[in-house]
């Protein structure tokens, strides 16, 4: 087994399996690879989401806070709020981004795993 | 005089045993054992204070039982027996003796009832814990190591230092409630701060955690940080800057598991946002609070190991734990990912999954004495900690692009470890009341109310749709190969660099003095020589003539001045 990385994965072949090879619990969940049903998961998703904002008709809140009365408040709070996270995560890469060899030999960053303690079997061997 | 068999004399002779039983299934299944008889000691504890003993005017206390020490003790040991089932097929003596000498000296500190016996365990677990890192014998791992075990043993100093003043202050020793004032309870403040991972201290964590092996991080993930949590429970309950430290503790490291590459790099960070959640709940000091203390730290210890198992089950398959090198591994790693995705629900906080019967004690409590803005924070953290460790984790290993890898499933020890620690996720989740017996005060309250569900359900489903439509939009930040500057920065790369400046500083100001001293030695010789040298004008009258002549002037001048006067 290789011990280097696949550093440019995007480029590499994907060699095709044969469905047959995988575990049956794998190959049940085969449907994901087709773009169609992701996006149905996605809408499955979109329509949840409206339900249960619509949900904050049917029953009394009891809360500790008055703007939890506001409708939908979490819904909108939680989409907002991870929004921002992102968003500000991604403009911290900016000034905090090293290269992985920044600190090396001093850390495991850019170390491969020492390959005496694993057990890398694949479903081809 | 001792007497009842403190549990954590069941690790020690157990380590003995163990590195005297040859490497193999033998050897696995008494490491296992280890933790389920010290476990059945504590469940029979009977509450009160045992082994109590004089030694030099001081009273020391082994054994405190009560509510609180229990739970956590308990926790420890069931943490201490999955992650041995999970590290069954190791055959390394090095790290099976310090995992069991490690989760011995955690149990052993829980029901420490005085701060000195405290410390010699405090001090147990940073050395027993640090070869689980030295494990992995590499070159990082040895550094990483190092910098590592410098603050656990820094925490210790402090720690035996802000007992020496206490005691010089108040005569005691008992770890019990203080009041933040003195110079010592600041220091054994400041030291269950930097196992707790404050923020600014907290960089230990991230550092080490993903440097340690497959199995050592499982181990890790369940001691250190709880002690802590479970000394500041005991010590400084109701300390209103717990607050204010457990909210930024929430915060700003979800900011830096959105970025980060390595996967358990990011548990790491998720880590230490739930021990966030844990410090606001002691801060609050309510009985309600730390009951919600010690329900999430239980139900914590539980989710954070099978979030790490099941990254490391990958780890172990690929030699990889790097979201960037990761993808797809749903197909052939199917039973890994749904224990992956039981823990990623249990931390944030499904109904139905642990997190949300733990978590929602801490932020009712915070809602409870109106702490508004800590409970909208608490909020944010936890839809934070659902897009990180819930969504990104699960997404990046085991769906996202294809990486083409095709590891086989975990082992069945790796399977069997997850699989128990899933059932019990959803245990707790779905009938928490064994839990809430356990907690430290009595409680009555029902975490599944329509409106409790339902504003969970909402939080997260949004937080998920933001995720998704980010993702579909290009603007979620993809996974690259990178280490990210966190507080660590200042002693790794800002200290030494300060250091190396002022050494050039100090010694070219001593290289120029030394240099400039020398020129003027020479200058001088130099001098002195021309003038008195042999070849020197002074040296040219050194005829016997001129020098009579001399003599002669003086005797003539010494006569004219004695005649005269």
């Amino acid at each position: 087994m290789a011990q280097t990385h696949d550093h440019t994965k995007d480029e590499f072949d994907i060699v095709e399996t044969d469905p047959a090879k995988l575990p049956a619990l794998g190959r049940a969940m085969l449907f994901l690879d087709k773009k169609k049903n992701v996006d149905r998961i996605v809408y499955g998703l979109y329509a949840v989401c409206a339900l249960l904002v619509i949900a904050d008709i049917a029953y009394k809140k009891k809360t500790y806070f008055s703007i939890e009365y506001f409708f939908g408040f979490y819904g909108w709070y939680g989409f907002i709020m991870c929004a921002l996270l992102v968003v500000c995560a991604k403009a911290m890469r900016r000034v905090l981004m090293r290269d992985e060899t920044y600190y090396a030999p001093y850390d495991v960053e850019s170390e491969d795993y020492p390959e005496d303690q694993l057990d890398r079997s694949s479903i081809h061997d | 005089m001792i007497d009842v068999v403190p549990p954590f004399v069941v690790y020690i002779l157990g380590a003995f045993v163990v590195a005297n039983t040859p490497a193999g299934v033998l050897r696995s299944a008494v490491l296992c054992l280890i933790p389920l008889i010290g476990g059945a000691l504590v469940w029979n504890l009977d509450i009160g204070v045992y082994g109590q003993i004089n030694a030099y005017g001081l009273d020391l206390v082994l054994l405190r039982v009560d509510k609180l020490s229990i739970i956590f003790a308990l926790i420890f040991s069931l943490a201490g027996f999955l992650a041995m089932l999970y590290a069954w097929h190791i055959r390394d003596t090095i790290q099976q003796v310090a995992a069991l000498l490690y989760s011995g000296s955690a149990i052993g500190a829980v029901f420490a009832g005085d701060l000195i016996t405290l410390f010699v365990f405090w001090e147990g677990t940073a050395i027993a814990s640090v070869f689980l890192i030295w494990a992995r014998r590499s070159e990082g791992a040895y550094h990483t190591g190092m910098r590592y075990l410098i603050m656990q043993i820094a925490s210790g100093v402090i720690l035996i230092a802000g007992t020496a003043l206490h005691y010089r202050d108040t005569g005691s020793i008992a770890f019990d409630q203080m009041t933040l004032g003195s110079l010592g309870t600041w220091l054994i403040f400041l030291a269950f701060g930097i196992k707790c991972a404050f923020p600014l201290l907290h960089n230990w964590l991230q550092d080490a955690y993903p440097a340690a092996t497959v199995t050592g991080t499982v181990v890790l993930s369940a001691f250190t940080t709880k002690l802590a949590v479970y000394a500041l429970a005991r010590t400084f309950p109701g300390t209103e800057l717990l607050i204010y430290i457990g909210a930024v503790m929430t915060l700003f490291p979800i900011f830096y598991a959105v970025i980060e590459n390595d996967l358990r790099r990011v548990l790491a960070y998720s880590l230490n946002n739930q021990l966030g959640f844990m410090v606001v709940g002691v801060g609050i000091g309510t009985e309600l609070a730390l009951n919600g203390t010690a329900a999430h730290a239980f139900a914590h210890i539980l989710y954070k190991a099978l979030l790490f198992m099941s990254v490391g089950a990958v780890l172990f398959r690929t030699g990889t734990a790097k979201g960037s090198d990761l993808g797809g591994l749903y197909k052939t790693m199917p039973l890994t990912m749904i224990f992956c995705v039981v823990g990623a629900a249990s931390i944030s906080a499904f109904p139905l999954f642990s997190g949300f019967v733990s978590k929602s004690l801490i932020l009712s409590a915070a809602g409870k004495e109106h702490y508004w803005v800590i409970w909208a924070i608490l909020l944010f953290a936890s839809a934070g900690v659902f897009h990180h460790s819930g969504i990104k984790i699960p997404y990046f290993v085991f769906f996202a692009h294809d990486s083409g890898k095709r590891p086989k499933e975990a082992p069945w020890n790796m399977l069997l470890a997850m699989f128990i620690t899933s059932a019990l996720c959803i245990g707790i989740g779905s009938y928490p009341a064994p839990l809430y017996a356990l907690l430290p005060y009595d409680i009555k309250y029902e975490p599944y109310t329509t409106s409790h569900v339902i504003t969970q359900l909402q939080l997260l489903f949004f937080s998920a749709l933001a995720f998704t439509v980010l993702m579909r939009t290009g603007i979620y930040p993809p996974e690259l190969r990178s280490v990210n500057l966190d507080s660590d920065w200042t002693y790794r790369r800002a200290g030494p660099a300060l250091l190396g400046w002022l050494t050039w500083v100090v010694s070219s100001l001593w290289g120029g003095l030394k240099s400039f001293g020398v020129k003027e030695f020479w200058r001088i010789t130099e001098g002195l020589y021309k003038t008195h040298g042999p070849e020197g004008r002074m040296a040219r009258v050194w005829p016997t003539g001129s020098m009579v002549l001399w003599l002669a002037v003086i005797l003539a001048a010494a006569l004219l001045v004695n005649f005269i006067t």
